[in-house]
This record gives structure tokens, C-alpha cells and sequence, in this order.
């Protein structure tokens, strides 16, 4: 029996050298397209827990505000609590570093002399004579090697307005103490952060170690009662678990970003083993004839089609890896644009992944095989010369499974009215059931759209009937097209979609000439402050009619993280900044104006089920109050929900702590780059970013299409899938039909029109998955809007039809399948008419 | 004027792994005028599918020349051979080789669709044949549902459809019972000659070669012709 196995390996290899090199491509292209986004994903995580551990390494439980910083009066309240071993202030936000490129660095404050966790391991003695140095910083060997620092240079770095001098006091390697520190880390002592920070008397946590023996939640429970409603007190794995929910929208993508690659991967290896099967058929039924056992029919199978796996595996690792390095750069913008996290600072390839995708390449490959290697194992010997039977089998199970199709809808319509309309993944189940219900339908639509099509010629339309007839073979090629063009196009339309609402939106809300705010506030958000000196300048500028003042900053409603912003909501002339859903909006500003009612946006509306009427739970400072809400408004700014309060209020409510931007309404007439000009000559060391009315808008959708970058990972799976599947189908098919492309030869049909029926196949195949594809992919998007979209980020979203779009992409796919053609329809040509076998056809 | 077919000192061998040669057919020297009916018989492995085979052009001989309407085939290049197989060759198979997924008449009309003919202009004449040999009502059928007389019948009609000047036949009758066989046979003689085409056909059955006009001998790959 080896030898037998080990005889036919070696003629495969002779014969099907390109046969083989596509299974083996096959193979490795599934498992790449999988590693690569799980890598990609694990990495995201990776890079928040890293900065994590690397500050509050040894803490068992963390102090945090629900206000944005805590007093430091805190530690000693925590040291005072029983159970409670050592507690120590954290401060830390990010900063920018001066200087082009746009560098952020994550600024920690600990105090170096309490004796606790350091995020190094250098001797407490060293790092205290350094204490004296004012502006003494720890900073990691790697950023000090990429900006060319050495100990006693000084670098300066701004928070909001203010602008610090700090100096390379030290050099270390966070990542010895914990591996997954960022390189962007600089610690200071924590009086010295304060002072250059401006926080007196404030930090932004408190760490707590517990003795021996004491009970986390007990103690973190005690902590939370002393301390008062402003506190929360978490455990190392609820924070993890709270920004892993931050972060559930993003991880969600990725998700299903992956759910996909799994889908496009055990597409290739399926195809791939399936073509590496067809052209044994013929020997299998000797084998069988000449009396090898079914069991070993089957074991020979699987071991050939488990080195394929093998090789493929092999070879898709490799790729994998390089494809997630290729795409890490714009994922991790999108952590620190959107997410305001540290970007992915290196890739982690953890043991699981890995496993993961020797899974899908062994596992999918052998499971790929099964089916037809069973089918082949069972089958009478007779027939396995002839290879029709498979085809007719899925013609005559066609309309049974178009109806299991339909039925699937069906059921998970009704079950979506009935009981999953309150379930949040509902959307997901209803949108699945569509992507399986596609291709159960496919074998049907294939059959009967062919069968109808009137081949007048010996051309393409001869070459798209004939699919009808190979069902066995084109059926899942054209299913697995139609399924990604149903992916490609629901997304296109989903984000199309989103696209122009957000434009609509940036339209009536972004109305301001001058948008003034820090170079900081990018990614420091409520830290990043402007002096006040500033700020009355601004508003005395020749030139400018009215300004918006704001201070945005983040609180808690109930256990709920948002945005709260509190603004110059009367502003005379402003009300076009808020687009109401839901309220009366003159009456709404006159309220909120007068410091007596909030508005929400529509996230937190729909997500906290509140509406007009309603009271705002807020947390401030001085404890918990309530507000009226008096009106609900559009916000595709912040997905976890936002509210605004008028700007007297908020600062009465959470005390004086700055504004964080100022927007400039200016005289008619006056030039918008005139004035920048006007401050920054007024100011020309303060780190101020200032946006013209159209830069604002530029940056938001570039934000926006960074962020949907996925969908042209998307499209690049489609066009795998479609270039792939295609060629390899074809080639299946030419072998299949060696005896029916040497009839067409010996009846007089030159090489190139049989160059032409093929290409036609590879064509209608990507024309017929299209057809597939596109109601499917317009009822994924309706799905994507309607269900998902409400359920997890609760945006009003309004659908349009992004047409040039999406008829570019259908004129790419269908190009990439006639370049899919071209190579399997050139051997299909090439076929000799002494080919006409007398058994087949 | 040129014979339809014509053979002169034409040898094949094919090669053999490891081993002498094959010589399939030896100096084989004749000619077909047209409008005759040649009968070859022979036993298995003489030859005569080979023969056949070079005839259409499908396969070059190793030696010598082989003609169509005086159109010496070595000269010509694949494309040209095809394209002279297509527009004067006719050609019967015995397992039929019909394609199931077309009807009767689109099997019939498929070697007019191969040359780029226009539907209309072929259709009336595949529906003429069909009527001929019987099958006009079954114009519309698919193919699998046919009886194999039926299909041969229809094998013959495509054969036929583009007036080809030559037919060939490789035992056109041998997956038929004698009657059928012999209604086959009866067929494709007399469209033969009302079409006015030289045919030459294989088939091991003394009975059905006494039909044709002449009957050649192969034995090992020499032609042996009274
Ligand atoms: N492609 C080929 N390669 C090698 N040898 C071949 C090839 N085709 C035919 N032969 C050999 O040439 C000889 C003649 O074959 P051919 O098919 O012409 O015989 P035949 O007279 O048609 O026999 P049958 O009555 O069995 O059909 C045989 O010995 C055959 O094995
Ligand atoms: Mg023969």
C-alpha cells in the first residue's frame, strides 16, 4: 500500500507540477489570510495590556475617578483601609513630543521613593540620586536610539498649552519587566509630573497593594464605600475587561474581518484539494477494480492530501505574518486616532495562533477532502470513470437544497420578529443566516439560469451553459464568489452609506472658521488644557464675530463611560451645531443654556434607553445628580455616547479645569488663514493646532476612510477568492472534460475558440456571483445598518446606493476572472482531439 | 480533379518508453474519389483508427502525405489542419459523443456554431437531416433520453450538417445490436451518397462492409486493397 501511495505521490508531482503549486498556494493563501488578521487582532489587545502592566504591574486593585482625576489625598485614605499593604499615586496622560512627526509619548508619574513596583530594574539607589534633577526622566533605550538621545539631553513636551523641558535621566528596558511594554513609555516622579502637568494636588490613580491573606473584593469593595461615589475601584482583569469593551466595536471588525479570512481560507483549501482529487479519480477506480479496500482508498487520500496541507501550512505562516506586518501600520492608527491607545508596538505570535493555522491549513485540507475522498472510497468502480455521477447528484439535490435556503430566511426572519429583535447579536444570527443561505440557493439559480440561456454560438454564452451542467464543480466556486460579493458589496453600501450621512452631518454641525485647540489633544483628550491667558486672547482677536468655548472631558453616567462636553450653548448664531432627533431644538438650547436640562447623543440615547423627559444620571466630583434631558442629538463622533451641558454649568458642577478647544465664528469677510496667522504670531511658542472650517472637515473623513480601510482587505479576499477559485475551477473542469474539449477539436473548433468558451466560463462564473452576490450583499447591508449598527454603536445611518463603486469593483472582479481564465483556458485549448476517449462524455 | 482523400506512403509509429518502436501503419498508398464508399476491416490493433485519425488531420503521419481535396495536410499548420477538418470532415464516432446538456438539434447544430455559421441559416438544414433519418419530432429532446440507434442517427446529422466532402467512420455501429447496426448503417450510406460525400468507415462485421463500394484489408498496419 506505501508503495502504491508513494508511486502515485511521484507521478503527481511529475504531472501536476502547476496543479500541485496552486493546491500548495491554495493552502498557504487560506492559512494567511487567517494568521494574519488573529495576529492583528491579538496584537491590538497586546498593545493595551502592555502599557497596563507595564505602570500598574504588582497593583491588585486600581483607584480610578469617574471624574477625570482623583485627589491625592486618596493614598492616604487607601493606606488607612485595612487589608490594604502599600497604595501609591499614578499619574499619567499622553503627551506630544515637540518637534515634526507627530509623536506621542506615554507620560507616567510614580513616585520613585515609595518603596513599590517599578516598571525597571535598576537599583532604588541609582534612580533616587537622580531625584534632584528637575525634569529627570526615565525614558526606554529604544526611543532614546530612534531620536538619537543620550543621558543628560532634554527633550520638551507639551500637555494642552503648557510646554515641559524634561532630560534623559535614565535608560531602560521596560520590556524585561514587562514584555509587552510600549517603547513610547517615560516615567518621572510623580511631584515633578504633577508640577509640569499643572495638577496639584491631583493624580489620575491610585494603585493599592494588598496584605497577605486579604480578599480583593472585600478590601476593593471597602475602598469604594470610603471613597465615595467619584471612585471606582477595579481589579487588574476588570480593566482589562473594560477596555476590551472601549474597544468592542474595533475588536468587532477585526472579528469579523477574521470570521471571513476563515471563510475565504477553507474556501481555497476545499478547491484546492478538491482539483488535487479530480485528476486521481481514474486511478482510484483501478486501485478499487483491483481490489484495494475502501479504508485504504481512503487512507491514501488523506495522507496525500494531508502533506498537501502540510506544505501549504508551511508555506502560510510565513505570509501570514508578513501580511499582518503590512497592515499593522493602519490598524494601529486607528487604536490611537479613534481609541486614543497606544498604537501596536510590536506583533505578538502567540502559540494559539499558530495553532489556529495549522488547523485551518491540516484540518481544513483533510476536511476539505473528506467528503470527496469518501465519496470516491465509496462509490461503485464503475462509476468512478465516469465523472458525472457527482454533477447529476447535485443537480437532482438542487431545488432541495434552494428550498432549505429559503427556509433558513424564512425561519431566522421569523425567529428575529418573534425573539431575537431584543438579543444584541441578533443582527449577526440574521445576517449569517443570509451567508448560508446563499450558497444553498446557488446550485438551483445556477441550474435554472443556465439551463434557460439560449447558446446560439460556440462562443462565451456556450461557455456560461455549460457551468449549469458541471454543478458538482462550479457550484461552490460560484457560491464562494457570490458569498464575497455579497460581503464586498454590504460593506461598501454599510460604509457608503455612513460615509455620506457623516458628510450630511460635517455639513450642518462643523460650522465654525478657526477650530483652536492643542497639539496634545489628539490623544490626551481632557488633560490636554488651555491657558486661560490664551483663551481671553482669542476671544479679543480683530476679526472674530463669536467663539464656542469647550471643555470636553470624560464622565460616568451610571456604570457608562461617555463624552461629556460642556460648551457655549447659547451661543447667538449657533444653533445649526445641533441636529436634533428628538426634542423641540430652540426650546432644547434655551434650557440647556440656562444651565437647567443636558442634551444627549444619539448613541447613549439608544444605548441607555433615554430620551427627552428623561434624567441624565451624571457623576461629578461632588457626588451623583441627576439632569433633565431636553433633546437628542445626531453624534457620529463619539460611538460610546456624549452629552452637553452649557459650560457655566458643567464648571460649576466639576469644578474650573480649563477649556480644552475654542471655535472661532469670524466678521464676515474676515480670512480664516489670516487669523491663524494673527496667532500664531501672537503665540508662536505655544503648542496650539489650529483647523481651518475645511482642514476639520478633511480630517474627519480621513479618519473615516482610515478607519474602513478593512473593506479593501475585503475586497482583496473577493478578489482572491474570485482569481483563485476560478482558475482552479477551471482547471478542474478542463480535466474533467478532456474528452468533450477533444470532441469540439475534432469537429473543426480552433484553439481559439476554445479558448474563448473558457474564458467565458471564468467570466460567467464572476458574472453569475455577482448576480448572486449583489441582492445578497444589499439585504447584508440593510442588515448591517438596521440590526448591527443599532445594536452596537446606535447611529442613525442613512442607506445610499454608492453605484460607480460598486460597479468598478464588479468590473475589477469580472477583469480578475478573465486574467483567472486566461492560464486554465490556455491548457483547455491546447487539449489534442486523439484525447476523445471512448468511455466519457 | 483532386481525390477527396488521398494517402501516399504513409507510416506512423509512435514511440514506445523504453522499448522499439510502434508501427501502427506501413507505407499505406491509396485514394478516395468522390462519392465512394470505402469499408475497412481489420483486427484490433491493425490500424484503422489510426488511419482514420491521420485522414481527419487530428493526428501527422511520421512519413509520407496525406491530402484532403488535394490540400496536403503536412504542409498545413494546426490551426489550418482544423480548420480544413472543420469545413470539409465529417466525422461518426461509435460511442456517439453527443453532449448531454445540448438537445438533439443544438448537437446537431454544433459544428455550424463552431464555425461561426449563422443560426439561421443552419437551422433549417439540422432540422432537414433530423427529419431525414427519422428524428424530426425529437428535435427538441435531450439527448440522454435517445436510444442508441437514436443517438448515432444524430451523431450522423451532426456529421452531415456542414456538407462535409468526406465522412469517416470508426465502427459506427459497434455499440449498436445488429438491426439497429444495420439501419445505421443503411443511414448513413444513403445521406452519404445523396450528399454526394466519399465515406470511409471501420467496422468488424463482413455484412455491413459488403455494402460499401470497395472493402480494404488492414493487417498490422499494411493496407491490403483487391
Ligand atoms: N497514442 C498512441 N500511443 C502509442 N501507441 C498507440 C497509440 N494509439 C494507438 N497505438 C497503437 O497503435 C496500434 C494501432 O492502434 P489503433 O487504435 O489504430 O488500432 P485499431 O485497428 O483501431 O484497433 P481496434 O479495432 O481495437 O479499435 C495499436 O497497437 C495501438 O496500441
Ligand atoms: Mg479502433
Amino acid at each position: 500500500m506505501i508503495r502504491v501511495f508513494l508511486r502515485g505521490l511521484a507521478a503527481h508531482f511529475r504531472a501536476g507540477r502547476t496543479l500541485l503549486i496552486l493546491s500548495v498556494l491554495g493552502v498557504a493563501l487560506g492559512v494567511a489570510s487567517v494568521l494574519s488578521v488573529q495576529i492583528l487582532n491579538g496584537s491590538a489587545l497586546g498593545a493595551f495590556e502592555g502599557g497596563l502592566r507595564a505602570v500598574s504591574g504588582e497593583a491588585d486593585l486600581t483607584i480610578l475617578g469617574k471624574v477625570p482625576t482623583v485627589p491625592d489625598a486618596w493614598v492616604r485614605e487607601a493606606m488607612s483601609e485595612r487589608g490594604v499593604a502599600a497604595a501609591w499615586p499614578v499619574v499619567r496622560t499622553p503627551v506630544k513630543l515637540e518637534g515634526p512627526g507627530g509623536v506621542f509619548l506615554d507620560l507616567a508619574g510614580v513616585d520613585v521613593l515609595a518603596p513599590v513596583w517599578f516598571p525597571w530594574d535598576v537599583p532604588p539607589g541609582e534612580v533616587a540620586a537622580a531625584l534632584g534633577a528637575p525634569g529627570w526622566a526615565a525614558v526606554s533605550e529604544k526611543l532614546a536610539r530612534e531620536r538619537g538621545w543620550a543621558v543628560g539631553d532634554v527633550f520638551d513636551v507639551s500637555s494642552g498649552s503648557r510646554r515641559v523641558r524634561l532630560r534623559v535621566g535614565l535608560l531602560v528596558d521596560f520590556r524585561k519587566v514587562s514584555p509587552l511594554a510600549g517603547d513610547r513609555l517615560v516615567v518621572l516622579d510623580i511631584a515633578q509630573a504633577q508640577d509640569a502637568l499643572g495638577l496639584e494636588g491631583a493624580v489620575h490613580q491610585v494603585d493599592v497593594k494588598l496584605s497577605p491573606g486579604a480578599s480583593r473584593a472585600e478590601v476593593g469593595e471597602r475602598l469604594a464605600r470610603r471613597l465615595g461615589p467619584a471612585a471606582q475601584v477595579l481589579t487588574p482583569e476588570q480593566r482589562r475587561s473594560q477596555a476590551a469593551g472601549l474597544l468592542s466595536a474595533f475588536r468587532l471588525n477585526l472579528t469579523a474581518l477574521s470570521l471571513i479570512s476563515l471563510l475565504v481560507g477553507a474556501f481555497l483549501v476545499h478547491t484546492t484539494t478538491q482539483a488535487a482529487l479530480v485528476r486521481r479519480r481514474a486511478e482510484l477506480g483501478l486501485l478499487r477494480s483491483l481490489g484495494t479496500t475502501r479504508r485504504q482508498v481512503l487512507a491514501i487520500l488523506v495522507a496525500e492530501v494531508a502533506l498537501l496541507g502540510v506544505l501549504g501550512t508551511l508555506l502560510g505562516i510565513p505570509i501570514g505574518y508578513w501580511a499582518a506586518a503590512a497592515n499593522v501600520e493602519a490598524v494601529s492608527a486607528t487604536l490611537s486616532n479613534l481609541y486614543l491607545l497606544e498604537g501596536i508596538g510590536s506583533l505578538g505570535l502567540e502559540p494559539w495562533v499558530l495553532a489556529l493555522a495549522v488547523a485551518v491549513g491540516l484540518g481544513g485540507a483533510v476536511a476539505g477532502a473528506l467528503l470527496p475522498a469518501l465519496e470516491l472510497s465509496r462509490r461503485d468502480t464503475r462509476a468512478l470513470l465516469a465523472p458525472f455521477s457527482l454533477h447529476e447528484r447535485v443537480g437532482k439535490a438542487a431545488p432541495r437544497l434552494a428550498v432549505a435556503g429559503c427556509a433558513i430566511l424564512a425561519g431566522t426572519g421569523v425567529w428575529y420578529a418573534g425573539l431575537g429583535r431584543g438579543w444584541r447579536p441578533a443582527g449577526f444570527v440574521v445576517a449569517l443566516s443570509l451567508l448560508i443561505a446563499l450558497p444553498a440557493m446557488t446550485p438551483w439559480l445556477l441550474r435554472t439560469l443556465c439551463g434557460r440561456l439560449r447558446a446560439r454560438g460556440f462562443g462565451l454564452a456556450y461557455g456560461v451553459k455549460a457551468l449549469g451542467v458541471k454543478l458538482g464543480t462550479t457550484s461552490f466556486a460560484v457560491a464562494a464568489l457570490g458569498i464575497a460579493v455579497a460581503m464586498l458589496v454590504g460593506i461598501t453600501v454599510m460604509v457608503g452609506s455612513f460615509r455620506r450621512t457623516l458628510e450630511v452631518w460635517i455639513d450642518a454641525t462643523i460650522r465654525a472658521d478657526v477650530y483652536v485647540t492643542t497639539e496634545s489633544w489628539r490623544r490626551a483628550r481632557e488633560t490636554a488644557v488651555l491657558d486661560p491667558a490664551v483663551v481671553s486672547a482669542l476671544l479679543r482677536l480683530p476679526g472674530v464675530r463669536s467663539a464656542d468655548r469647550l471643555r470636553r472631558t470624560r464622565a460616568f453616567s451610571g456604570e457608562r463611560r461617555i463624552a461629556l462636553v460642556g460648551r457655549d450653548v447659547g451661543m447667538p448664531g449657533g444653533e445649526g451645531r445641533f441636529v436634533l432627533i428628538e426634542g423641540d431644538r430652540a426650546d432644547a438650547i434655551r434650557r440647556v443654556a440656562a444651565g437647567e436640562a443636558a442634551m444627549i447623543g444619539e448613541p447613549l440615547a439608544r444605548k441607555a434607553g433615554l430620551g427627552v423627559g428623561d434624567r441624565l444620571p451624571l457623576t461629578a466630583p461632588g457626588g451623583n445628580f441627576e439632569i433633565p434631558i431636553a433633546g437628542v442629538y445626531l453624534d457620529y463622533a463619539e460611538e460610546h455616547g456624549s452629552a452637553v451641558l452649557d459650560l457655566s454649568a458643567l464648571e460649576s458642577r466639576f469644578g474650573l479645569a480649563g477649556l480644552t478647544n475654542v471655535d472661532l465664528y469670524l466678521e464676515p469677510g474676515a480670512s480664516p488663514e489670516r487669523i491663524m496667522d494673527s496667532i500664531r504670531g501672537r503665540f508662536p511658542d505655544a503648542p496650539l493646532e489650529l483647523l481651518s472650517n475645511r482642514r476639520l472637515r478633511e480630517e474627519i473623513l480621513e479618519i473615516f476612510d482610515q478607519t474602513f480601510a478593512v473593506t479593501r482587505l475585503l475586497q482583496g479576499m473577493a478578489l482572491l477568492i474570485a482569481v483563485a477559485g476560478i482558475t482552479l475551477t477551471l482547471l478542474v473542469l478542463a480535466r474533467e472534460r478532456v474528452s468533450e474539449l477533444a470532441l469540439y477539436r475534432a469537429l473543426g473548433a480552433s484553439r481559439r475558440r476554445i479558448l474563448r468558451v473558457f474564458l467565458g466560463e471564468g467570466v460567467g462564473m464572476a458574472g453569475l456571483g455577482i448576480l448572486l452576490g449583489v441582492p445578497g450583499g444589499v439585504a447584508l447591508a440593510m442588515i448591517l445598518i438596521r440590526l448591527v449598527n443599532r445594536a452596537y454603536f446606535g447611529w442613525t445611518i442613512v442607506p445610499s446606493w454608492p453605484v460607480a463603486a460598486l460597479a468598478r469593483q464588479a468590473a475589477v472582479l469580472l477583469a480578475a476572472a478573465a486574467a483567472a481564465s486566461l492560464y486554465p483556458a490556455i491548457r483547455a485549448s491546447r487539449t489534442p482531439a486523439t484525447e476523445l476517449r471512448r468511455d466519457d462524455l | 480533379m483532386d481525390p477527396v482523400l488521398e494517402f501516399r506512403s504513409v507510416s506512423k509509429r509512435y514511440e514506445q518508453e523504453g522499448g522499439e518502436d510502434l508501427v501502427a501503419l506501413r507505407e499505406v498508398s491509396f485514394s478516395v474519389p468522390e462519392g465512394r464508399a470505402i469499408a475497412i476491416t481489420g483486427r484490433s490493433g491493425s490500424g484503422k483508427s489510426t488511419l482514420l485519425h491521420l485522414a481527419a488531420g487530428i493526428d501527422v503521419p511520421t512519413a509520407g502525405k496525406v491530402a484532403i481535396l488535394g490540400r496536403d495536410l503536412s504542409r498545413l499548420d494546426e490551426g489550418e489542419r482544423t480548420r480544413v477538418r472543420r469545413d470539409s470532415v465529417g466525422l461518426v464516432f461509435q460511442f456517439f459523443h453527443l453532449l448531454s446538456h445540448l438537445s438533439v438539434l443544438d448537437n446537431v447544430m454544433l459544428p455550424a456554431w463552431i464555425a461561426g455559421e449563422r443560426d439561421r441559416d443552419a437551422e433549417p438544414r439540422a432540422r432537414e437531416l433530423l427529419a431525414r433519418v427519422g428524428l424530426g419530432s425529437r428535435a427538441s429532446s435531450p439527448v440522454p433520453k435517445l436510444s442508441g440507434g437514436e443517438m448515432q442517427r444524430v451523431a450522423i446529422c451532426r456529421a452531415l450538417l456542414r456538407k462535409p466532402r468526406l465522412l469517416l467512420a470508426d465502427e459506427p455501429t459497434g455499440n449498436l445490436d445488429d438491426e439497429n447496426g444495420r439501419r445505421v448503417m443503411d443511414i448513413l450510406l444513403r445521406l452519404g451518397g445523396e450528399e454526394g460525400s466519399a465515406l470511409v468507415y471501420v467496422t468488424h462485421s463482413p455484412d455491413l462492409a459488403s455494402l460499401a463500394d470497395e472493402t480494404w484489408r488492414l493487417g498490422s498496419g499494411v493496407l491490403d486493397r483487391p
